[in-house]
């Protein structure tokens, strides 16, 4: 293995060796130079036994002499490396990289390197002098080099190393980051990434062929300094007293040291923070997780039910009552703890989103400003991973549609750079992801004049701005009259608003013309806990997601209306609502089948309202949701199940689907 | 990697093969005694409020919470048509673990009452006689006589096997 690895760099030096330097002019020296390694190389594959790679040697020897030696070396180079691909490809070949375990361990880790290394690449675009992204920069670098070599992934070790070398000159201040150089830095990363993403097990975004060394890639990496050079020379030209503007940047230096020192900047505490977040961070098995978040759900009702045990409550004994309610306290702060196990920062999400605004920055020539708030907010790891795509298509669009271009933004007096805050925080039990621009605004009259002619809207009717706004939220709206690669594809918001309300999450949109837009995401904590209103039919018990009930209403005489003896409606605010009976879609024998004596709920789904009639409300409880398994995965109707506060199991409803399949239910 | 597959081969062969002896769980039914394999078996309990899951056919009683956890129940009475009887002091739930089609699952099983462990021998077992279409064969790993008693050895992961529940489930609707 290891000698194969030698041949493996003897190609990859080689290649690397035509990239940087070039054939040279004469093809008399090209075979002198290049002839004395092709034969150690050919030499050294016989001796190993890789009969693929020698006889694509010995045909680069051969080829040289015959043919013009500079393409046959170009050809010839190529031709190594697929051979020694094809020998890579020996299922024989047993490598640490076949581990499934040890290979989801490096994508893992280095994905979050790679994540980590990006958000230090944009500050260090700020601020080129910033020595402590630099170096977290050529840790990362390093660390996947190191990972990457243990399991025998050649390019990325390959690219990787080359990164680290030219990071370890600008450490050592040989040159400075330049713009430019990120921009090199960054596609490395992308070209790690799309390795990544290839040898991710199940990867939704896998790719199928490993991505090939890009050679120029490489030339590029090894062109930085050269690069950086070219560029800090012609400032120096461009500044004629150079000393004075050194003297002042010195003397500016010495002011920030100072204010450094006196107290450390919001960065450098975040920076801290996560310094130390990093080091005591344990990787555990989710089943695990799940494990203890039941164990604590099971503690608080067996609590619960000491607690009210008759005999117990009896007892007046003021250090009893004192200790059982610290065990109270204790038992709910556990299952909280449990609970917040499973949250993730989105600071990582909003990481992402700073890459795509500075590359869109580049695509449509507008100088963008982003800065994000709240990114050590913790939100549902799945939620998290879900709310990727939407929050890409609305920066895209905040990006395309609401930045005005340059020159606009000049004539009507904003400044040149744009804004865009993508803020997260806290409120009133759910997390609110805001994402502002200060562009144009929405376009009330072109948005009704579109939809008018979409046929979204009755002509003549009159909508209040917010109305105007929810239009382009509907499906097949698009008003970007110039359909771009990044927006404007009509699959644009109604697809956001989906995904969100599949999160059980809300949008809002708030916009000012002129002014820019601002759309509110308003999300769950988690998805693993449902508010839940506990309905009774029967004996049974039911559990409404909290988050589409609109109402509750207690039926009168005229509420109920039979249409052609088969469906009920109700008249409810004016307006008729179609009504299930749940004790008939569920087969329940209900206390009462008057529905006088049962209780309405209405509920709203896909912006589509019904009501339920249920026997009784008995009240609104936290409930942590739980699969019922592949036995029940085909009832219809059930979303899955929660263990209730006297250890019962109630099953959630699926609204959804009791709303559509309302005519056949079941009968018995 | 080749040494533990071929240890897994050993271990499937093992168990697809004839070797039927074991330690088995015995259980009541109406007159007759069931025996399940211990290793299936996580847990017995007294029966606890089962909650009904609507449009699952009649022998599906729900499911319980254990410990946290969300377990389907099935009544192996009314599962092997045998006439319903009321739940007593001795009705069980025994809780196994069976092999789903997406991995290991609890499923619990309600029998009128457990009896005892039993080391069976592979002599004490015999293949089912062929009853026919009729009787339920396929669940059957063999019948067992101890002390004069004969014990029907069941295949429970067959018996609590879902597809057949999905099967119902289409004939229901």
């Amino acid at each position: 293995m290891a000698a194969y690895d030698g041949l493996r760099q003897q190609v990859e030096e080689l290649a690397l060796r035509l990239v940087l330097t070039g054939p040279e002019s004469s093809g008399a020296r090209i075979v002198e130079t290049w002839s004395r390694a092709l034969q150690t190389l050919q030499e050294e594959a016989v001796r190993e036994g890789a009969s693929a790679l020698a006889e694509a040697a010995r045909g680069v020897l051969r080829a040289m002499q015959i043919s013009d030696p500079a393409s046959a070396l170009q050809d010839g180079i190529a031709r190594l490396q697929q051979a020694l691909e094809t020998r890579a490809a020996d299922p024989a070949e047993t490598s640490l990289a076949q581990d499934p375990e040890l290979l989801a361990d490096f994508v893992l880790e280095s994905r979050e390197h790679l994540a980590s290394l990006e958000s230090q690449l944009l500050v260090l675009e700020r601020d080129p002098c910033d020595s402590e992204a630099l170096n977290a920069i050529f840790r990362s670098f390093h660390t996947i080099k190191g990972l990457a070599g243990f399991l025998g992934f050649r390019e990325i070790q390959v690219v990787a190393h080359e990164v680290e070398t030219v990071l370890d000159q600008a450490r050592n201040l040989k040159f400075q980051v330049t713009p430019a150089a990120i921009d090199v830095i960054l596609s490395s990363a992308d070209y790690l990434g799309r390795w990544l993403n290839y040898l991710s097990p199940a990867g939704q975004n896998a790719e199928m062929h490993a991505p090939s060394l890009d050679p120029e890639l490489l030339a590029q990496i090894g062109l930085i300094p050269s690069l950086a050079e070219r560029a800090g020379r012609i400032e120096a030209k461009q500044a004629p007293d150079s000393q004075r503007n050194e003297l002042a940047n010195l003397a500016a230096a010495v002011e920030t040291v100072e204010i450094e020192e006196l107290t450390p900047s919001p960065e450098e505490r975040k920076a801290e923070v996560k310094r130390r977040g990093e080091t005591m961070t344990v990787k555990v098995n989710t089943a695990k997780l799940d494990y203890l978040v039941d164990m604590a759900g099971e503690l608080v009702i067996a609590e619960t039910l000491v607690r009210h045990d008759p005999e117990l409550v009896k007892v007046k004994n003021a250090r009893l009552q004192r200790n059982l309610a610290q065990l109270t306290r204790i038992t709910a702060e556990l299952q909280k703890t449990a609970m917040a196990m499973r949250l993730v920062s989105i600071g990582p999400l909003f990481r992402k989103m700073t890459r795509l605004v500075r590359d869109l920055s580049r695509q449509f020539g507008k100088p963008i400003d982003i800065q994000t708030e709240g990114d050590e907010i913790e939100l549902d790891r799945n939620i998290v991973e879900e709310l990727a795509d939407p929050l890409m298509h609305m920066v895209r669009n905040a990006v395309d549609h609401g930045i005005e271009p340059l020159e606009l933004r000049k004539s009507l007096g904003k400044p040149g750079t744009a804004k865009v805050l993508l803020k997260a925080q806290h409120q009133a039990g759910q997390v609110v992801i805001e994402l502002s621009d200060d562009g144009r605004g929405l376009d009330r009259h072109k948005i009704l004049a579109r939809g008018l002619e979409k046929g979204l809207v009755a002509a003549g009717s009159v909508l209040s701005d917010s109305q105007i706004d929810e239009l382009i939220f509907k499906p097949g709206f698009s008003t970007a009259a110039q359909i771009t690669n990044v927006s404007g594809r009509g699959v644009g918001l109604d697809v956001v608003r989906r995904h969100i309300e599949k999160l059980r999450g809300r949008i809002e949109i708030r916009s000012q013309t002129g002014q820019g837009t601002t759309f509110l995401l308003k999300l769950p904590l988690t998805l693993a806990i449902i508010d839940g209103l506990v309905v009774g039919v029967g004996s049974e018990r039911y559990i409404v997601p909290l988050f589409a009930v609109r109402g509750i209403f207690r039926p009168k005489e005229e509420t109920i209306w039979t249409v052609q003896q088969r469906a009920e409606m109700a008249l409810i605010r004016g307006s008729l609502v179609p009504v299930i009976r749940l004790y008939q879609r569920f087969g329940v024998p209900p206390h009462s089948e008057d529905p006088q004596k049962g209780v309405l709920i209405l509920a709203e789904v896909e912006s589509q309202k019904f009501c339920l009639l249920v026997d009784e409300v008995i009240g609104k409880h936290e409930v942590v949701i739980k699969s019922l398994g592949e036995t029940f995965a085909k009832v219809a109707g059930i979303a899955g199940g929660a263990i209730l506060g006297d250890g019962r199991v109630g099953l959630i409803l699926d609204l959804d689907k009791l709303f559509r399949d309302k005519g056949n239910g079941a009968r018995r | 990697m080749s040494t533990s597959l071929a240890a897994k081969n050993e271990i499937s062969s093992a168990v697809a093969g004839e070797t039927r002896a074991g330690k088995y769980l015995t259980f009541q039914l109406g007159q007759e005694e069931f025996g399940v394999r211990v290793l299936k078996v996580r847990e017995i309990m007294g029966v606890q409020e089962i909650t009904r899951v609507p449009q699952t056919p009649p022998h599906v009683k729900g499911v319980i919470n254990l410990r946290g956890k969300v377990v389907p129940v099935i009544d192996l009475r009314l599962k092997f048509a045998l006439p319903a009887a009321d739940y007593t002091q001795r009705t069980c739930i025994i809780v196994t673990q069976i092999m789903g089609e997406s991995g290991l699952i609890l499923m619990g099983a309600i029998v009128d009452g457990v009896c005892e462990v039993v080391n069976l021998a592979a002599a004490d077992i015999e293949d089912t006689p062929d009853f026919g279409e009729e009787t339920a064969g396929q669940y059957l790993l063999g019948m067992a006589k101890v002390k004069g008693k004969v014990k029907i050895l069941l295949d429970i992961d067959k018996v609590l096997c879902t597809q057949d529940l999905d099967q119902l489930n289409a004939i229901v609707k």
